[in-house]
């Protein structure tokens, strides 16, 4: 894992042709859904809702989808802890590598961190579905 | 037997012909005289009609067999000249002579002309095609083709190709895509709390395909941050990011939250209710950071409110900081991809 990928002609293919007709071709499967997504919205577009009026609040705001998970957690605990405790999870991802510098000795290793992002991504869908329904 | 051309050769037929021609030109103007009004063509001068009507009366014996009489003046006894020769007015003993000697001498330096240029098609570089010719004439000036094929030519190792491999290219097409139907809308969008809504109905309503390149976009963007996300949790479990690839992983990161401002940024641009209130509660997400919490709210509204210039601001960021940013990022993150190669599994 840690060395730099020294592979040889046999086990490898070249950049070009092979793997670039390989992603043009995942670019044009792609570029077919966007296309189809568009022809889609001529016939029912994204749409809009009332014009903004500062002196009217809605009855249920919600930020973006991204963001209704960590606006869930900013309801039930207090303020200051709600703004802390993303600005610390961002910073601890940013800065795992040099976290977690442990070299994998077996594909045990991949298990525990497929357990570990797969917790995180239930407690966030389950956090961003409750506050898509609150 | 090798025939050699030499300049001489040109040049004396050249002068040959042009001796002749000075000869007849000469002998022309020796016969002519000084020009006078009855020597002059009937086309050139406008026709003086009593003049015509007397000559026709006096000599309208002579002038009956021609074939000029009906139409104007009789033709003036007109003396040999080269080009008349040439184009044949006049027949006798020059004009063929010198219709040979004219003719036949072009058509004798035209002859000797293929004949040299034959030589020419023997002995020329073999055709290439106007692509690689292209390719050569920069080639020649930047001596780009050896980095280029070496580019090419690197290596892809097999377990890179599997599909999860792909997630990270998705995200920077749909980027490519976010940009150019950005740019398409950009043509329409009026970024002012008066404008924005309507210039966005008159996008869906009136411009052509205009709906469509806005769905694209709208989806688009939600599909980047999937992509984006699930491109992160492929490296995080495949432990991608550790020695040496720290700074890539990093960089990615950064890319993700670059991702997340432009969603921020790009949800309040349609200014109806829910871009609105959706804005208003996602800034105070970050005003409720202690100690900075205010700043960093009242920098992204640009004082407490939403206003005009929180959506100009949001534009100006949408539109062109972050585009940047994610450029200069995607390029450092890629050429580290390039330069280290991608991670091995287990």
């Amino acid at each position: 894992m840690a060395e730099i990928d020294t592979s040889s002609k046999d086990n490898s293919v070249p950049f070009y042709p092979v793997h670039v007709s390989n992603e043009a071709k995942v670019v044009l499967g792609v570029s077919v859904v966007a296309i189809v997504i568009g022809l889609i919205g001529l016939f029912s577009p994204v749409g809009l809702g009332e014009p903004a009026d500062p002196m009217n609040t809605p009855a249920h705001v919600k930020p973006e989808w991204y963001f209704l998970g960590l606006y869930q957690l900013l309801k039930y605990i207090s303020k200051t802890a709600g703004a802390v405790v993303p600005i610390l999870g961002v910073m601890v991802i940013t800065f795992w590598p040099f976290i977690d510098r442990k070299p994998d000795a077996s594909t045990r290793s991949y298990r525990r961190r497929a357990i570990g992002v797969a917790l995180f991504m239930i407690i966030l869908i389950a956090m961003t579905i409750w506050g898509e329904v609150s | 037997m090798k025939i050699t051309f030499r300049r001489t050769y040109l040049v004396a037929i050249l002068g040959v012909l042009m001796a002749i021609f000075l000869l007849i030109g000469m002998t022309g103007n020796s016969q002519a005289g000084p020009a006078s009004p009855e020597n002059q063509p009937a086309g050139d001068t406008p026709i003086d009609w009593d003049q015509a009507q007397e000559i026709l009366s006096e000599n309208f014996h002579q002038l009956l067999p021609s074939k000029y009489t009906a139409a104007s003046l009789p033709p003036p006894e007109q003396d040999p000249c080269l080009h008349c020769h040439i184009t044949g007015e006049n027949k006798g003993l020059w004009t063929p002579l010198v219709r040979w000697v004219f003719f036949g001498g072009a058509g004798l330096i035209f002859a000797f002309g293929i004949y040299r240029s034959s030589s020419v098609w023997v002995t020329r570089s073999p055709w290439k095609p106007i692509l690689s010719q292209t390719a050569d004439w920069f080639d020649t000036r930047y001596e780009i083709s050896d980095p280029l094929s070496k580019f090419l030519s690197k290596p892809v190792p097999n377990f890179a190709r599997r599909w999860w491999y792909c997630l990270g290219g998705i995200t920077a097409f749909l980027f490519v895509v976010q940009g150019l139907t950005g740019i398409m809308l950009a043509f329409y969008y009026k970024p002012t709390p008066e404008q924005a809504f309507s210039s966005i109905q008159f996008i869906e309503t009136q411009v052509n395909f205009g709906s469509a390149v806005r769905m694209i976009h709208h989806w688009s963007a939600n599909g980047m941050i999937l992509m984006c996300t699930a491109h992160m949790i492929r490296v995080f479990i495949m432990g991608a990011y550790k020695k040496p690839r720290e700074f890539n992983w990093i960089s990615g990161v950064l890319l993700l939250m670059l991702t997340l401002g432009f969603g921020l940024t790009g949800y309040l641009l349609p200014w109806d209710q829910r871009a609105f209130w959706a804005t208003t509660v996602a800034t105070e997400i970050g005003g409720a950071i202690p100690v900075i919490g205010d700043l960093v709210l009242v920098f992204a509204r640009v004082g407490w409110d939403i206003a005009a210039e929180t959506l100009t601001r949001f534009y100006a960021l949408h539109i062109l900081i972050l585009p940047l940013v994610t450029i200069g990022s995607m390029g450092a993150h890629f050429l580290m991809v390039r330069r280290q190669g991608i991670a091995k599994p287990l």
